[in-house]
């Protein structure tokens, strides 16, 4: 069983999260023109990588709050979790 | 108006599963709770002000804790999210006027969840088969939301000489539910009541 730590309950079972896509993209800035490229880079476009990777994952049936998962595609084996809002350190 | 208990139509006195020759005292107890309040406070993700106490207890924001008195329940749900439990039906009007809405939701929730709870020794068994939780690291008034084959459920550890835990579930999945949890105890032999 895969299990992941969500930083505000702590050590759960990967059943009761819901995976939520890249957790790299940003949208383009409000406000600002934005090209079909762009726009269509951030709605469709992702990049399917191999090795570690951050994620968005929510934690459906507990605390139901949005985190940030690092995880390796081909491994499973999860490296470090964020708060949604907490910026991923480089 | 007259109440229909979520687990109205399933829920039936008796004894089941395997009790043939145990000491009533060593079978599970199986019991639907009704007629509670159960409130849902979250506070706002901006809001700045101080918790406030409701029933003379401080709501904490720290995982797994239950706050309690002998009427009222206040379980951790998330961040900044309390589901608070209580016999005291006439509570509302106080949260409501404390948790001022500019600061806070406030949701009553007592007719849309079922609630069964269960009490024994072999309590701990009985969640572990259908729940991927650790439940051997579950202490005494802590509280956890997990699913429990599949059905989204708070579990509310009452006490633990014998475990007694009560266990929370969209009314609509209650019936779902206690067929799990039955099922899950027919091993150990339960008396519902």
């Amino acid at each position: 069983m895969l299990y992941i730590k969500c930083p505000h309950c702590g050590m759960r079972s990967q059943n009761e999260f819901s995976y939520g896509g890249d957790a790299t993209v940003k949208r383009p800035e409000l406000n600002s023109e934005v090209s079909d490229h762009d726009w269509d880079n951030f709605v469709y476009n992702r990049k399917s990588l191999r090795g570690k990777h951050w994620e968005l994952w929510q934690h459906i049936s507990g605390c139901r709050q949005w985190i940030k998962v690092e995880r390796d595609t081909a491994t499973h084996e999860i490296f470090n979790t964020l708060k949604a809002h907490e910026e991923i350190s480089k | 108006m007259s109440l229909i208990s979520a687990l109205a139509n399933v829920h039936t006195a008796g004894k089941f599963g395997d009790k043939e020759g145990k000491n009533e005292n060593n079978l599970l107890k199986i019991s639907e709770k009704k007629n509670l309040l159960i409130v849902q406070i979250v506070q706002y993700k901006n809001s700045t002000v101080s918790i406030e106490n409701i029933d003379s207890l401080n709501l904490k924001n720290e995982p797994l804790s239950v706050i309690f008195n002998n009427d009222t329940r206040i379980l951790w749900n998330g961040p900044k999210n309390w589901l608070l439990v209580s016999n005291k039906k006439d509570l509302l009007k106080n949260i409501s006027e404390k948790f001022k809405s500019t600061d806070f939701a406030v949701t009553d929730l007592s007719h849309s969840r079922a609630i069964i709870e269960i009490e024994g020794q072999d309590v701990k068994e009985v969640l572990k088969k259908g729940c991927p939780f650790n439940f051997n690291t579950l202490e005494k008034n802590n509280s956890i939301n997990s699913i429990y084959n599949g059905i989204a459920f708070t579990a509310d550890m009452l006490d633990d000489n014998p475990d007694k835990v009560r266990l929370f579930a969209l009314r609509s999945f209650g019936e779902s539910l206690y067929h799990s949890i039955t099922d899950a105890s027919l091993e150990f032999g339960f008396i519902s009541s």
